[in-house]
């Protein structure tokens, strides 16, 4: 992105010391964010969010696949994020790359939760169809269309959204295959399942400009960022998982401090979120 | 495959004996760490810089069976024409061997390392004093067994101090993992597979700041001051160590 100058830094320091930024919000105050689901039929789920003027696009996609050798008893999910040169044009080629490997890294470290399944926001033990020989496989693919800082909490947003929107086929698994062959299974077309989406976490992003934090940072708010934690809250107020971003120190009292404000802010987001996505389903079936 | 049907607004759970094969819990009232550790224990810690001749810069860290060498380059004239810039460039890579991990090969999907060290030490080191030149710092990873990443981010700084490179101070890292209820402090191999949550701390311990911290799983906030704590103080204890290993050299130098 362009440059600012020197004037446009302070005028962005000084509002939002003054609690007054650009664009007329409070430093702990989100922009518009409308969901649409079903966005891609072809998709097992799919959701677009807008936050401002970023957009992104997150899309499910389940296959039958193998369970891991360690924890047999789960099912799978990857994230992937691809950032489209339409977004910006710094993204053309491999320049993308990097930030969608860290977005990729940030998502999966905040949804998935610890190693041994526990945590995740998606109940992964509900994914098995036969244990140790097949599971769904979940693809989770992120796409930004437009980018206007903030990331990271649109995607977060947008997967949740998606993961409200998916409907897994129900297998049955043919009675009477001895137990060590490959069983045969069978994809019905008609009956659908639905995940339990109410412990998705959402992220919280605090950017840290001069002596104070602002969610929801456009991308001029982000290059005046010193620092930033990505935080990642689920409804029960328990902290799913916390990235870093940007270089300089941050003192731990001060994370301590974004911590609580993050659990805050992410009652009401939660809250509108989840109204969204109820609001968006209602119009899909209608 | 097609999209949303039915409206059946049931959870997916396909296999009825999901539960009857409940892995058993590591945790139980008596349990002891495989290594014989204590819950807030960390394992011996071994430096040594001046690992590799050609380098600038270069250290060799063992935490337990964790061994991890890093080099570092530079300042030196960037490869890639990239755009001017009155601070320097920090390039991190990491890698393993394929005979780091119990299975062969298997631990060369760590691509994120690259990106959380090169957080790590970012905020540590004083990019001014080498405009428009770049520093690489490449780090092999020779056998995992268990927190390898905050044993890189020690042993990497360790190296840029052998380098010469100006630095705030320097920067220790310690990882925690949770099961159930209790706090695990740099846990091994076979901790880390079955952990709840984890949490890693980056941070300068003279300054007390945090260059560096994620966190995965799902904690309470009570539980993440209580990590945060552990983690702070383990760093501090590291510093010590890693200040003694460059005081160490500096002294032989001078005999």
């Amino acid at each position: 992105m362009v440059g600012l100058s020197l004037g446009e830094t302070h005028f962005i320091q000084g509002g939002i010391a003054q609690d007054l930024r650009c664009d007329g919000r409070k430093r702990l105050t989100y922009r518009p964010i409308s969901v649409e689901t079903g966005v891609i039929p072809q998709t097992n789920g799919s959701a677009r969010v807008r936050m401002g003027a970023t957009d992104v696009i997150a899309s499910v996609k389940a296959e039958l696949g193998k369970p891991s050798l360690l924890q047999p008893d789960k099912g799978k999910v990857s994230i992937y994020i691809d950032c489209s040169s339409t977004a910006e044009p710094a993204f053309e080629g491999r320049g993308g790359d990097e930030l969608a490997a860290e977005l990729s890294n940030a998502l999966q470290h905040c949804l998935l939760g610890g190693k041994s399944g526990e945590g995740a926001g998606i109940d992964l033990s509900s994914l098995i169809v036969v244990e140790g020989k097949i599971c769904w496989d979940l693809y989770i693919d992120g796409l930004v269309v437009s980018s206007d800082g903030n990331l990271l909490d649109a995607l977060g947003a947008a997967i949740k959204a998606a993961l409200s929107n998916t409907g897994i086929p129900r297998v049955e698994v043919a009675a009477g295959t001895s137990n060590d062959e490959h069983p045969e299974v069978d994809v019905s077309d008609e009956e659908f399942l639905q995940f339990d989406t109410s412990r998705v976490p959402v992220i919280v992003t605090l950017t840290k400009v001069g002596r104070h934090y602002i969610v929801d940072a456009t991308s001029e708010e982000e290059s005046q960022m010193s620092s930033g934690v990505s935080i990642s809250v689920n409804r029960q107020g328990h902290i799913c998982g916390i990235t870093k971003r940007g270089g300089v120190g941050l003192d731990p009292s001060i994370i301590l401090d974004m911590i609580s404000v993050a659990k805050h802010v992410s009652e009401q987001l939660i809250n509108k979120l989840d109204s969204e996505i109820a609001s968006a389903e209602a119009d899909e079936e209608s | 495959m097609a999209g949303k049907g039915g409206a059946t607004p049931a959870t997916y759970s396909p296999s009825p004996t999901t539960n009857r094969k409940k892995k058993p819990p590591i945790f139980k009232e008596d349990w002891v760490r495989p290594d014989g550790r204590g819950f807030h224990q960390c394992r011996p810690a071994f430096f040594r810089t001046g690992a590799v001749n050609a380098a600038s810069g270069s250290a060799y860290a063992e935490f337990g069976n964790t061994k991890v060498i890093v080099s570092v380059f530079g300042p030196r004239e960037s490869k890639k024409a990239m755009m001017y810039s009155d601070i320097g460039r920090l390039n991190c890579n990491v890698s393993f061997t394929t005979f780091a991990t119990p299975i062969r090969g298997q631990g060369s999907d760590h691509k994120e390392y690259c990106a959380m060290l090169h957080k790590a030490l970012e905020g540590a080191i004083i990019l001014e004093t080498f405009p428009k030149t770049t520093v690489d710092v490449f780090a092999l990873v020779l056998e995992s067994s268990g927190s390898d990443l905050p044993v890189v981010i020690s042993c990497a700084s360790l190296a840029l101090a052998d380098a010469g490179i100006m630095m705030y101070d320097i920067v220790a890292s310690v990882s925690v993992s949770c099961f159930n209820k209790n706090l695990v402090i740099d846990p091994i191999l076979e901790e880390e597979i079955g952990q709840d949550g984890s949490l890693m701390i980056t941070c300068m311990p003279s300054r007390y700041e945090i260059t560096q911290l994620t966190v995965t799983g799902e904690w309470s906030t009570t539980k993440i001051n209580e990590g945060m704590q552990l983690c702070l103080d383990a760093c501090a204890k590291l510093a010590k160590i890693m200040r003694s290993c460059l005081k160490e050299v500096a002294s032989d130098s001078q005999e």
